[in-house]
């Protein structure tokens, strides 16, 4: 329980609790306000009842026809709020909005292999392996390098499921892009 | 031909070589003066190479000439130059100009609405759009022009806002059954609620069809329904959409307007029944949630909401014990970390709604129930990560519980610390790196800080503070060790280390934080500037660059993000973007930054020439403070990262407060720090009159503003107002003894002792005031090498007496920083394990370190010896450089 509200810019200034966990990435802050021009309603955070930040989802649309999508561009929550089922309220929000309001034909995301707990819980949400993706993570200092998931999940959209049919063969980053 | 002739101008810039770019531009103009697009982009170059006379004499004169604007070429090279020059009016004439040769051409008229857009030039845009409107049919420009009345009515004449908002209003209400997305229908929104006209905006959010839908589909609508009808006290309605949205998602914004519309709708009744039905209507719904799977959480928590509201407004005899349902919902969800901070505030709240009387006995009720449930906790915290979280969140809680009862004893604070610390970083769990066992790490660091502060926290016993504090990095290096992903520990640590004086260390651990981008903003505050004042004045000034490129970047590209709202039509972002650029342009911390990238300048060491050519050229105009642009800074440093365990305004159990090692610079702080570079370029320009004003303000503002200042900081400022007198007098060298003198005295007093080996609380001189006094006193001695060039340069027998006067300090400074360095080499660690591991000072987590931490205290222990020598010798390579 929390509320689930669009990003703000102002959040910028009081999402360390977040982002200071070492596996999450702190953009430019033009790449954040860029996601909340384009896709305002992808771009979700959850807010505890003390007023703090727990976690947000940046999400993106992409692909032309039936490759019409929403992309997981980063879902994250401070370390003090996982085991809450956050993770997957924010999944649903963005996988509704993709649905309800940009009619889309899927959702994907991309996935250390390694973060077993996230694969699981999106496999447990009705995402599949779709292809793996060689050289995909890039060391930071931090993290590894690491190919990555892409994992999909078919929207009713997509009514023969023709999204979600696995590509047997690893692909290059070059082949992921829309 | 225009084309072909420029083209090796653009080549020349696409592979950023702006220098051959000008020379290409010569050569072409020596052939053809009058060129206007060569001399556009003269002028653009210009613009980017900082010449900005240069650049807006060319660009006026190209403004003078209107056919040239009839050249693309100018038009665009002369916007961007003047988008370059942050000059948006003169940007707009370049569009206007040319707009006068292509009357209507909608693409730059588009160009002036966004150049006024970007700029907050409200009424320009709003007069673009509406041209726009007027000549093109696309419903886009209609709502450029509502949003430029909206921004108009709200950000400038509060006299048209009226008419402004009407207006707008009127423009939307053609459109309402048009609407193509919530972002429109947000403006709408916002048109009608900066007139206070909320029924109406009830009304609008009620629709039928598309535009229900649409809101439906929208989480944040749904809530702000809700809070319409609670702001025109339709209080039965609110209660009633509140019901039908809670049926549907479990949201705490909504529970929270759903509790305010019934506390506030039975306050005004008087029939007790009623009350008592309405209330007891809620807690029925909150049940009902409470048992539907996975919102068992929120709804709980909403009846603690609940009674500790109804509590607050006086109607107690209808409300549960606000306390019994705390203590319910912590037996529910202990296992959860998010539990404490969940229970905090309406302990907190409810605490502070009680009577005094009362207040003893709910406090007496928490600690029973504590007392209780902890040693049964802690008993089966090995049986998994649930029980050990459970074990975490209350001694949070028992925590909290101590604060509130204003128990200062340290004794109780050091409670059940070894129970803690065992399992947190010696048990099975803590090798498998559970995530509760670091926060016990954290809760007992915390609570090691608590017990430290109280017990030696008067001047008198100080030293044993410093002890306490080493023993609890011991702990928090222990647990960083374990889990390196805990970074609240590491925040801390960061704190403590530079409490005992220690950058290096702190720094490192600062850098494993990959802190970056925004996050030099909020959390820059962490390092930057301690690195002046422990002497490791280049690591420091590396950090500032870092910082300063951040927030030119982001002023740089931060107009393209308005432009991009009005381009993708996402309104509803154009305030918020307006009010964090505005926050992050006008950055408390950006001027903090950049003041202590002045001082790490002002210490880099040069020749006479290269010294005085360094101060005269200095840009201090830039830097001159007023009241009035202090008054627009933001703070925007967060503090509440450090996840406190008590609430803010608790000033003795802040331990964010508590273990700061020097003030948080303020604006008095910036002031004082942007006098000190102008003080130094009037004295290198002979500008006595602008001297004497400067100087004058320096001293009072470090009267006035003392607290904000560290001792250190507040020696070296004394030293330059000083310094600023003796330049004065300097006319008769006589006059000049006296403040000669005391500057010396100020700089000697501050170098280590002579006998610093033989002093019994050497280690403890050291931990405090030893470095930061010696880096102040650095600081200020290259200071008076600048004054001493300065004289040589324009009042030599003052020079030739203030010269061998420095060459005599600086010979004893070497002496005694080379006798500090060999020392600290020799005795740093023995004397840490003799002093600060032996002490008395928090007996259990002696014993806990020595018996079981043996590694850890070594490493903390080297840490400590290393970061000090690094200071001492980064600090005397300072004084071996400083010659003159």
């Amino acid at each position: 329980m929390s509320t689930i509200r669009r990003f703000r810019a102002m959040d910028l200034f009081r999402f360390n609790n977040i982002n200071l966990d070492r596996y999450t990435e702190t953009y430019d802050v033009q790449f954040y306000l860029n996601y909340m021009c384009k896709w305002p309603d992808l771009f979700t955070v959850a807010e505890s009842p003390a007023d703090t930040l727990m976690g947000y989802n940046m999400g993106k649309l992409e692909g032309e026809g039936e490759l019409w999508h929403g992309h997981v561009t980063a879902l994250t929550v401070a370390p003090e709020c996982r085991r809450l089922g956050l993770a997957r309220g924010l999944m649903r929000g963005l996988e509704e909005a993709s649905e309800k309001i940009h009619n889309c034909y899927f959702v994907d995301l991309f996935v250390r292999p390694s973060n077993s707990v996230a694969v699981s819980m999106y496999e447990a949400m009705g995402y599949i392996l779709y292809r793996q993706v060689i050289d995909y993570y890039m060391s930071d200092g931090v993290m590894p390098s690491e190919y990555a998931y892409d994992m999909r999940k078919a929207l009713p959209r997509d009514v023969d499921k023709k999204s979600i049919v696995p590509v047997k063969h690893p692909v290059h980053v070059e082949d992921t892009f829309f | 031909m225009e084309s072909r002739q420029l083209r090796p101008i653009y080549s020349a810039l696409e592979q950023s070589n702006p220098k051959h770019a000008l020379r290409e531009c010569d050569k072409l103009l020596r052939k053809h003066p009058n060129l206007h697009g060569a001399r556009a982009l003269k002028a653009f170059i210009l613009a980017r190479a900082g010449e900005i006379q240069e650049a807006l004499a060319l660009g006026q004169s190209l403004l003078d000439t209107p056919a040239a604007m009839g050249n693309m070429h100018v038009y665009r090279s002369l916007s961007m130059t003047y988008r370059a020059l942050a000059r948006p009016q003169e940007e707009i004439q370049v569009y206007k100009a040319a707009l006068e040769l292509n009357p209507n051409n909608e693409t730059m008229l588009c160009d002036v609405f966004m150049a006024a857009a970007r700029n907050r030039l409200f009424k320009e845009q709003h007069q673009a759009a509406v041209q726009l409107n007027k000549l093109y049919d696309d419903q886009k420009y209609l709502w450029w022009m509502t949003v430029s009345l909206y921004l108009q009515a709200k950000y400038l004449d509060q006299e048209a806002a009226k008419v402004q908002l009407m207006l707008a209003e009127r423009l939307i209400e053609k459109l309402v059954d048009r609407l193509k997305s919530t972002e429109e229908l947000r403006v709408y929104l916002d048109v009608l609620d900066e007139q206070g006209k909320y029924e109406q905006m009830v009304k609008v959010m009620g629709a039928q069809g598309q535009l229900a839908k649409m809101i439906a589909n929208d989480p944040d609508l749904v809530t702000l329904r809700i809070s319409l009808l609670v702001k025109i006290e339709d209080w039965e309605k609110a209660m009633e959409a509140a019901v039908a949205t809670l049926d549907e998602r479990d949201n705490w914004a909504d529970y929270k307007l759903y509790i305010e519309a019934l506390v506030a709708s039975i306050s005004r009744g008087t029939d007790k029944s009623d009350q008592e039905k309405a209330v007891f209507s809620v807690q029925a719904n909150l049940q009902k949630w409470a048992a539907t799977t996975g919102r068992a959480r929120g709804a709980r928590l909403a009846q603690v909401a609940l009674s500790t509201q109804l509590f607050a407004a006086g109607i107690t005899d209808i409300a549960e014990s606000p306390e019994k349902l705390v203590w319910s919902y912590i037996e529910a969800f202990k296992h959860k970390a998010i539990c404490y901070p969940d229970v905090m505030q309406f302990i907190v709240a409810h605490i502070g709604n009680t009577k005094d009387s009362q207040r003893e006995a709910t406090l007496n009720y928490y600690q029973q129930q504590l007392e209780q449930q902890l040693s049964e906790t802690r008993s089966s915290a090995s049986q998994d990560e649930n029980h050990a979280q459970a074990w975490v969140t209350l001694e949070k809680l028992r925590y909290l519980v101590q604060a509130l009862k204003g128990d200062t004893d340290p004794g109780s604070w050091l409670a059940g610390i070894d129970a803690l610390l065992a399992f947190g970083l010696t048990s099975a769990k803590a090798r498998k790196k559970q995530a509760a066992c670091s926060d016990m790490a954290l809760v007992a660091s915390q609570r090691i800080i608590q017990a430290a502060f109280f017990a030696y926290g008067e001047a008198e016993t100080r030293e044993q503070l410093h002890s306490a504090l080493f023993k609890s990095l011991c702990v928090m290096e222990a647990g960083i060790r374990l889990n390196e992903g805990n970074f609240l520990l590491k925040l801390y640590a960061i704190r403590i280390y530079l409490y005992l004086s220690c950058y290096e260390r702190a720094r490192a651990i600062y850098e494993t934080l990959n802190i970056k981008n925004i996050q030099l903003d909020t959390l820059g505050h962490l390092i930057v500037g301690h690195g002046i004042s422990l002497g490791c004045f280049a690591a420091d000034l590396e950090l500032c660059y870092k910082s300063i490129s951040f927030y030119d970047k982001f002023r740089s590209r931060m107009l393209n993000d308005i432009q991009s709202v009005y381009e993708e039509e996402t309104y509803s972002n154009i305030q918020d973007f307006l009010e964090f650029q505005s926050n992050l342009v006008q950055s408390m911390q950006h001027d903090c930054t950049h003041r202590y990238a002045l001082r790490g300048e002002g210490l880099e060491f040069g020749s006479s020439k290269e010294t005085l050519a360094k101060w005269k050229e200095a840009d201090v105009s830039s830097i001159e403070h007023t009241e009035e642009s202090l008054d627009t800074l933001h703070d925007n440093r967060d503090t509440l990262v450090m996840g406190l365990l008590t609430p803010h305004n608790m000033k003795q159990w802040n331990l964010e407060v508590l273990t700061r090692s020097m003030p948080m610079p303020g604006r008095g702080w910036i002031q004082a720090f942007s006098l000190v570079p102008q003080i130094m370029h009037h004295l290198v320009c002979a500008d006595a009159d602008a001297l004497r004003t400067k100087a004058a303000k320096l001293a009072t503002l470090i009267d006035r503003d003392a607290l904000e200042f560290s001792e250190a900081d507040l020696l070296f400022a004394r030293g330059i107002v000083e310094l600023t007198s003796l330049y004065i007098k300097a006319t008769d060298k006589n006059d000049i003894a006296d403040h000669l003198d005391k500057l010396l005295d100020s700089i000697n007093a501050n170098l280590p002792e002579d006998d610093f080996d033989s002093q019994p609380n050497a280690l403890f001189m050291l931990s405090s005031d030893a470095i930061r006094n010696l880096s102040a006193a650095t600081e200020l001695f290259t200071y008076m090498v600048s004054l001493r060039h300065a004289l040589a340069a324009q009042r030599l027998p003052a020079a030739n007496i203030v010269g061998p006067a420095l060459s005599q300090t600086r010979k004893r400074a070497l002496k005694l920083v080379n006798q500090l360095r060999s020392w600290i080499d020799k005795n740093g660690r023995l004397l840490i394990e003799e002093q600060w591991l032996n002490e008395d000072a928090c007996a259990a987590v002696s014993r806990f370190v020595v018996e079981s931490q043996k590694d850890t205290f070594a490493m903390v222990s080297k840490a400590c010896t290393t970061s000090w020598l690094r200071s001492v010798r980064n600090i005397l390579m300072h004084w071996e450089q400083c010659t003159f």
